[in-house]
């Protein structure tokens, strides 16, 4: 017996330490794939990075951006002054000045080695030194993205890199962040600790530790034991315990993710006619979805964008009501009085109980007459399909995180058809050919004047509620699990940073 | 013996090539991985850009090539996702995944042994009801609800273990229990049987007329003669071993291959799925090869020519 007593002090004695003190712990469900902040594609990843470096400019909370490391100042259509925030300095001591960022842009532009996040930049055509401060870009066409294209600007150090090399610098990170890289022991932990000389003011965290905790429960479980301190991707039915602990709490925030369903509209079918597809938005009742499937965590929406993004227009957004009644009554006149079937397929486990949210669109188009047959399948080769358009269904679920926060970023992407003559080809993701709104969405991309651009969006919006090309469901709701210590607000475009970050008891 | 060996060496090469070569064909069928690894708004160029830095552009038969030319010396290519050596990630993963399997077995064998021991001499008993009950609980527990269930008590209830991540032992105690426990069943029941078989034998009864201790006549009679089915299924049991651990490993955030390579695979990181397949082949061949000498040492009159 005192054999046991004496194992269990043992034991006792050797809790986790961790989450305790000035040290904040965020579990995500991976870890990080590299320290490299322009060369990753994923938020996990993101998350990390976003602590060590800064950008040129940055999003506040609430989605817009600002100028951070500098300030970008458009001279004409094709040409962008940019001045260099002075007295910067890197974790290793070197200065922050235009050579680095002009080292930055070329590491970026480099053809032979393209990094992931080249793809942001390529309209630029060549960019100069003009000053110890201050730089002239030139791009290829307008580029009325630029600003916001600058918040993926992440500032690398140049000497370091030369020194060091591409590899090591993406295992021991050098940048100009409120925190300084310590450790990296892959899968396990990545370590960090306050930069006292931020420029921007001292953190008030003094450590900052990432876990990946890839079990959503095993998650939970850490948050509530208080080994954790932020969680991510919070299930809704986990939101109860969380908050019934005591120590952790939920808190959620309406992201830039909006859900949908794509319609084939090509050839002959059903889905062809437009009084078809508005049916279908009037048998979805979104709102049963998100309370009844989603717990609550979802705002519905009527059009492809949300209120985060430039080019939202509230009106042209406005739910369909959910009106069973009036969605037959479209059906007759369509010539479909009996209804008709059509095939839709869905990922399982990549947004919030996605599945679910498809099983739920079957049953409710079922009431008016519509069957469907769901195929439900893995994200990766899901996700594949799509992209090289060998898509075996009429119809798929997706969901769209515009981080650009730009109705470009959505609505070229997904929706233009390539109607204008001499204009770039149809892109990937929809067959929908509106060339009202094809012609209104490339002469978007070529104003840099944020009025213009705003009514052209408009315009197209008009065309996207008449022509219905998609199901809209709703913007999703991203939920975290918080320690009560932690004063932090989650933001739209998932980004957790500890600057922001504070503990209070 | 010794030609033997290198004969037995030469498979374990021919078996390695054959994973090697399944993994690549496999892979390549799977589909693009250029597509998963820019944002899906990248443009086309920008796809093609990266294909041709991969060296995806090129026929299957230059690329397989290469990959073969490659593998000779053991470079894997560099990680699509992170660009790290491929070989390296898998080896860092490597080191916690044996551990843990390593920990797991030992655990297995050190409480499965005595426990088949027990449950075969006591043959009849309550002991025997208990172990073997406990033992068939053992093989028919799901690992992963084996796991919830280890961090609802010890870590939310008791708070007595840490319940995720590494980095001290105590840290290795749950998973090692949850990746175990199957292990430890087989090996109950295998020694168990194995035992009672032997206790019936000519020679035990033998050792027994000559008056020689109970103790002795277990341990040194009946159990040495039962351990080579026990190290077969240890042998085989670390291929489930390994797989348990993916599991196992993604319930206690473990820093190990398992969920490493299953996140590799959902994002077709080739390099790094092929060099695990590679490291795995070549463990589990030089594994089945020690098995094979051991029998030699466990029982004299095996002879491998």
């Amino acid at each position: 017996m005192r054999k046991i007593g004496i194992l269990l002090v043992f034991i006792l004695a050797a809790l986790p330490a961790w989450a305790a003190g000035d040290t904040l712990v965020i579990a995500q469900g991976v870890d990080a794939t590299t320290l490299d902040p322009v060369n990753h594609q994923e938020t996990p990843t993101g998350n990390v990075t976003a602590q060590i470096f800064d950008n040129f400019y940055r999003r506040t909370p609430d989605g817009k951006y600002e100028p951070w490391l500098g300030e970008a100042k458009a001279l004409d259509d094709l040409t962008w002054e940019l001045t260099v925030r002075q007295g910067v300095k890197f974790h290793n001591g070197e200065e922050l000045n235009a050579e680095v960022i002009k080292f930055n842009f070329d590491r970026l532009l480099n053809p032979d080695k393209p990094l992931k996040y080249s793809t942001y930049f390529k309209p630029i055509k060549s960019v100069e030194v003009t000053g110890p401060y201050t730089l002239k870009v030139t791009t290829a066409k307008p580029f009325p993205l630029f600003l916001t294209r600058l918040t993926y600007f992440w500032v690398v150090p140049k000497q370091y890199i030369e020194e060091k090399g591409d590899a090591y610098f993406a295992n021991h990170p050098v940048g100009t962040g409120p925190y300084k890289f310590v450790r990296w022991v892959k899968d396990q932990e990545i370590v960090l600790e306050a930069n006292e000389d931020y420029w921007a003011g001292k953190p008030k965290i003094k450590k900052v530790v990432f876990r990946p905790i890839p079990e959503a429960s095993s998650r939970v479980a850490e948050l509530m034991t208080g080994g954790v301190d932020i969680i991510t991707n919070l299930a809704p039915e986990a939101v109860d315990v969380v908050n019934g602990s005591g120590v952790a709490e939920a808190r959620t925030v309406p992201s830039i993710r909006n859900i949908f369903v794509v319609l084939d509209v090509k050839g002959e079918g059903p889905l062809h006619d437009p009084k078809v597809r508005q049916a279908l938005n009037y048998a979805v009742d979104k709102k049963a979805i998100i309370e009844h499937v989603l717990g609550g965590n979802g705002v519905p929406v009527g059009c492809p964008l949300n209120p985060y993004i430039f080019g939202y227009d509230e009106k042209l957004c406005e739910p369909f009501p959910y009106d069973p009644a009036k969605a037959k009554e479209l059906l007759a006149e369509a010539g479909y009085p009996g209804g008709f079937s059509f095939t839709m397929g869905s990922p399982s486990g990549r947004y919030l109980n996605d599945r679910q949210v498809a099983e739920a669109i079957v049953g409710q188009l079922a009431k008016v007459g519509v069957k469907v047959d769901l195929r439900v399948q893995e994200w990766s080769s899901y996700v594949g399909q799509i992209l090289e358009r060998k898509i075996p269904t009429d119809a798929w679920l997706i969901g769209w995180g515009n981080a650009q926060f730009d109705a470009d970023n959505t609505l070229f992407t997904l929706l233009y058809g390539g109607t204008v003559e001499g204009g770039p080809p149809q892109t990937r993701f929809s067959y929908w050919a509106d060339p009202a709104f094809d012609k209104a969405v490339l002469e978007a991309q070529s104003v840099v004047d944020q009025t213009k651009r705003q009514a052209l969006y408009k315009k197209a919006l008009e065309r996207v509620r008449a022509g219905a090309p998609w199901i809209f469901l709703h913007q999703q709701k991203d939920i975290y699990g918080v320690n009560k210590r932690v004063k932090w607000q989650p933001r739209p475009d998932e980004l957790i940073w500890a600057f922001d970050a504070e503990i209070v008891k | 013996m010794l030609t033997y060996v290198l004969r037995r060496l030469l498979l374990v090469l021919v078996v390695v090539w054959g994973a090697a070569t399944l993994a690549f064909g496999l892979l390549y069928l799977s589909g693009d991985p250029v597509n998963l690894l820019l944002p899906l708004d990248a443009s086309p160029e920008a796809r093609e850009d990266l294909r041709r830095a991969y060296g995806f552009d090129q026929p299957l038969y230059v690329q397989y090539g290469r990959y073969l030319i490659k593998l000779t010396r053991g470079d894997f290519g560099t990680s699509l996702r992170s660009e790290e050596p491929a070989l390296d990630l898998v080896l860092v993963r490597m080191g916690p995944t044996l551990l843990l399997a390593g920990w797991g077995l030992a655990f297995a064998v050190a409480l499965g042994v005595p426990a088949g021991v027990l449950a075969a001499v006591r043959k009849g008993s309550l002991a025997e009801l208990a172990t073997m009950t406990l033992a068939l609980l053992g093989q028919s527990i799901p690992v992963f609800w084996l796991g919830l269930m280890l961090i609802l008590v010890f870590g939310l209830e008791l708070r007595w273990l840490p319940i995720s991540g590494a980095g001290s032992w105590k840290h290795l105690i749950l998973p090692t229990i949850t990746v175990g426990t199957f292990v430890t069943a087989s090996i109950a029941r295998l020694t168990r049987s194995g035992v009672i078989q032997e206790l019936r034998s000519d020679h035990v009864r033998t050792a027994r007329a000559k008056g020689l201790a109970g103790r002795v006549v277990v341990y040194k009679h009946a159990l040495r003669n039962a351990a080579i089915p026990v190290v077969t299924i240890i042998g085989l049991q670390l291929g489930a071993l390994l797989s348990g651990a993916v599991i196992t490993e993604t319930i206690f955030a473990w820093p190990g291959i398992g969920r490493f390579v299953l996140i590799a695979v959902s994002q077709r990181d080739f390099p790094v799925v092929q060099a695990t397949v590679v490291v795995f082949a070549l463990l589990l061949a030089l594994v089945n090869l020690i098995v094979d000498l051991a029998y030699l040492w466990l029982d004299p009159r095996v002879r491998y020519a």
